[in-house]
């Protein structure tokens, strides 16, 4: 199996039915917008809550935890030192951590901030004396710490939660889809983008999404991530369609700046 | 089997007493010069000059998704139950390209070992096609491969002659659908303007890409390494799309699923496409077809090589969707033409 | 609505699986687990180089060679690398777990065609498992065949399976044995080589042998070589292909073989002779 993220390796039985698993949720640089999702599962949450026990949620409730976890979700990019260790420090107490919405997985639109000089940006966000605030370049989770499962998307498709949470509470790996968004858009019978004249991100970016935005009248944004192998020939889907290719990596690097970061240096991209 | 006619303002009437008995799906635009088959009740909403739909009537034979075992452990063991998911349902505006393509996947699934889901379902659709009088694009080559003209697989079959359809009636229950409905029988002279467009047709359908198709197994006999196949895989964006439009694709995935209860469950069989980087790819890492290339090769012996082997016919309908599909700009046509050049 | 979804129970469904409980398993690499397991509902009834689709619970599937020979009644065995999802999971099941099972799938090895022949085996790395359902059959109809030849190839000493029943190969006055590993480790005192280095040692009648090779996808076309070198005739080298075969049942396509010919390795194969597959351009 190809799989995008290796998930770490399985414990070798599920965890027992009759405790539950300790579950807690920690932001990170995000909007919290994701962790709503989870608010948003209708009836599904009340199945979910049946199967594990929240101790940390701050969208709903608050509550202080001190001992280890058995599942964290860490929603939000690492945009700071203080963040950094915040997270190394969760992850010493967490069995499995899923990296949770596409700021957690890929660094999301706050990668966005990679694209200028440090200084400069800080300048223009704190003002003179933005030396006081701590910052650094943003990360995405797996940059900073070992992520064993994946939830992608800017917000998390509810459906792929479920399968995730499921996939965890029996210790199995988790793959995330690497196939192009395409491969989902066209079963739903979407009238594909670029017919409309639109350019799309869906040929270079992971399915598993069921192709949302598009069954929405949305173009793919790229928020799930590049495919691990994205064709070498978009150049012909490019000109087919009379697009600039610096159309398409800018439209990119809305959600993908911080793949840069785990490129070795001197590969270009 | 008897020929009948339905005047062209009876439509809308022949539709609403069809839905009354069953589900009826039929071609409907859905903009940008696309169409799909979906759920009507009547016949303003059917497309009836349609370049062949996103996705072929094959997804009401093997649907996207379809449950085929239900099961469950606990205390008291291991449980199962093999299930089948139908509709009755007719298909109403079939083209001659999608009864071909149905025919193909019907010769599949009726090999053994079989296929129940596929055969029960089968069982539950009525087929009604619709005759091209003329191409519906460029990329249609369905004359190529002797797919333009009816040859069964359908319960009715509507030609146009003018301001009125003449249906073929091929089973009894296509008899007693338009027995019921109280349908007229044809005349002479609407099967005399039958063979005349039928004669009309003749002159526009003719081989679209100028290599008879009785060449094609010698050309493919020795196509397994053209240079060609780098051509094709050097634009292939390995997205999936040829091969999901595709009438006579079949290839799919399994995959088990439980519930949260983590107790009940259920094995699922979705559509899959051998473009996909990892459809040939083993355990231990192997990709057995790991290029482009290599997969284009593929879906092509696939349609117009394996095929001839097992069921002594092409598993290409000359649609064109595979070609109007792909945002790489592979070209279905191109690519015959310039295997023949090839081997010439 | 005039219609509406209909959900019925389908009797005689290929999907349905059989249970298999695991009656005895053993570690027997880091990498690879043995385990024996009987049907609730009566024998495997397999061939020798069949194999079957294992089901763990939600998990999902895998084809898993038949590593024991039919004549060994009761139970079946398989040894499973723990290379994938499901076969990772496999292996933390143990006595007393069940499995569903589907099978046994495939075509077999043609013994009625090599009765009365010679034989030379060679295996390499799991291919051992395949290969052993055909000698465990072969020993126990050992006057069916003529002379029997082993070669065995794996990648250090420790990587050797079924090493108990190795040894007793190995003392067989009608079987000649032979193995090579590819790196050495201070107790092992035999050869020290890829397995191809075994065959020009190997005294065969090319006219009247079968060879039966079964090792890992890279082995096949120097062990070939070899062996055609000898005048082993192509028809008489047998095979056993390693593909993704997911239904079993010749339809979903995964396990289909680049060929000119429309060869499913689940139901054509997976045991070819040369002779069928050596077209392939991924032989």
């Amino acid at each position: 199996m190809k799989t995008a993220n290796k998930p770490a390796k399985a414990p070798a039985k599920a965890p027992k039915a009759a405790a539950k698993p300790k579950v807690a949720f920690f932001d990170f640089a995000s909007c919290e917008g994701c962790q709503l999702q989870i608010t948003n599962l209708g009836e599904t949450l009340l199945d979910i809550l049946g199967a594990i026990d929240v101790v940390e949620f701050r969208e709903a409730i608050s509550e202080k935890w001190d001992k280890d976890y058995d599942v964290v979700f860490i929603e939000g990019s690492i945009g700071d030192h203080h963040a950094e260790e915040r997270l190394k420090k969760i992850r010493a107490r967490a069995k499995v951590l899923i990296a949770y919405g596409a700021c957690a997985c890929t660094g999301g639109v706050n990668g966005m901030k990679n694209s200028f000089k440090l200084d400069e940006i800080r300048e223009h966000v704190y003002g003179p004396d933005y030396k006081w605030f701590d910052s650094t370049p943003t990360k995405a989770v797996h940059q900073v710490v070992k992520v064993d499962y994946f939830i992608n998307g800017c917000p998390v498709y509810a459906p792929e939660i479920l399968e995730v949470v499921k996939h965890a509470l029996r210790g199995l790996p988790y793959t995330v889809p690497d196939n192009p968004v395409c491969s989902e858009c066209k079963l739903n019978e979407n009238v594909c983008m670029y017919e409309r004249g639109v350019a799309c991100l869906g040929p270079w970016t992971k399915a598993g999404c069921n192709s949302w935005c598009v069954n929405n009248g949305n173009i793919c944004y790229g928020c799930r991530g590049e495919v691990s192998n994205p064709s070498k020939a978009a150049q012909d889907v490019i000109t087919k369609y009379n697009l600039k290719p610096e159309l398409i990596k800018n439209k990119f690097d809305m959600y993908n700046k911080c793949k840069e970061n785990d490129q070795k240096p001197g590969k270009g991209k | 089997m008897n020929q009948h006619i339905l005047k062209k303002e009876e439509l809308d009437a022949f539709i609403k007493k069809l839905a009354k008995r069953m589900k009826v799906v039929a071609p409907v635009a859905k903009g940008y010069d696309n169409f799909a088959f979906a759920e009507v009740t009547s016949a303003d909403e059917i497309a009836l000059k349609y370049v062949p739909t996103i996705l072929p009537p094959k997804k009401y034979f093997m649907p996207v998704r379809e449950k085929v075992l239900e099961f469950s452990a606990d205390a008291k063991g291991f449980t199962q139950k093999p299930v089948v998911e139908y509709e009755e349902t007719a298909i109403f505006g079939v083209h001659t390209c999608d009864l071909a393509g149905i025919s193909c996947l019907n010769m599949v699934f009726s090999e053994r070992p079989r296929d129940y889901n596929y055969l029960t379902r089968k069982d539950h659709l009525f087929i009604i096609g619709l005759e091209c009088l003329s191409y519906c694009d460029e990329h249609a080559s369905c004359a190529l491969v002797n797919s333009h003209l009816p040859n069964g697989g359908y319960d009715l079959f509507f030609t146009d002659l003018g301001d009125k359809w003449i249906i073929h009636v091929n089973t009894q229950k296509g008899e007693d659908l338009v027995e019921g409905m109280g349908l007229p029988k044809a005349s002479a002279a609407d099967l005399a303007a039958l063979e005349q467009a039928r004669a009309a047709k003749r002159e526009v359908f003719k081989n679209e890409i100028g290599v008879e198709a009785k060449k094609l197994p010698g050309i493919f006999a020795k196509a397994m390494k053209s240079k060609v196949w780098h051509g094709v895989g050097e634009r292939c964006v390995s997205c999936g799309n040829c091969t999901n439009v595709c009438p006579t694709c079949y290839c799919f995935d399994m995959a088990d699923s439980v519930g949260l209860d983590l107790r009940t469950g259920a094995r699922t069989r979705t559509w899959d496409s051998c473009q996909f980087e990892t459809f040939a790819k083993v355990a231990g890492n192997e990709n057995f077809r790991e290029e482009r290339s290599e997969r284009q090769r593929h879906r092509y012996f696939r349609k117009f090589s394996f095929p001839l082997d097992k069921f002594n016919r092409f598993f290409c309908t000359g649609c064109g969707r595979c070609t109007r599909t792909c945002m790489a700009k592979i070209n279905l046509k191109e690519t015959l033409k310039e295997l023949a050049a090839e081997h010439n | 609505m005039p219609t509406q979804l209909v959900k019925e129970e389908i009797k005689n469904s290929n999907w349905k699986l059989r249970t298999g409980r695991i009656i005895a398993a053993k570690q027997m690499t880091p990498a690879e687990k043995w385990f024996d397991i009987a049907l609730d509902d009566g024998e495997l009834d397999h061939e020798p180089g069949q194999f079957v689709q294992v089901e763990i619970f939600g998990v999902g599937e895998a084809p898993i060679s038949v590593c024991s020979s039919p004549t060994r009644k009761g139970s079946f065995e398989l040894t499973v690398r723990a290379a994938g999802r499901l076969t990772k999971h496999m292996h933390s099941l143990g006595k007393g777990d069940v499995v569903g099972i589907r099978g046994p799938f495939g075509k077999p090895f043609p013994v009625k065609l090599m009765s009365g022949n010679d034989l030379l085996f060679v295996a390499g790395g799991l291919g051992i498992a395949p290969l052993r359902s055909l000698i465990n059959y072969v020993m126990d109809n050992r006057k069916e065949f003529g002379k029997v030849d082993i070669l065995l190839g794996c990648r250090t000493p420790k990587d050797m399976l079924f090493g108990d029943e190795v040894k007793v190969w190995e003392k067989r006055l009608d079987v000649n044995f032979n193995c090579t590993v590819d790196r050495t480790d201070p107790d092992w005192k035999g050869n020290v080589g890829l397995i191809t280095t075994l065959i020009p040692g190997v005294t065969i009648n090319p006219e009247r042998t079968f060879s039966v090779v079964v090792g890992p996808p890279i082995m096949y076309k120097f062990v070939i070589a070899e062996l055609l070198k000898k005048g082993v005739p192509e028809k008489q080298i047998v095979l056993s292909l390693e593909r993704h075969m997911k239904c079993g049942m010749g339809k979903c396509g995964h396990c289909q073989i680049d060929h000119p010919k429309n060869y499913y390795c689940c139901k054509d194969g997976p045991t070819f002779t040369y002779d069928e597959v050596k077209d392939s351009p991924k032989l």
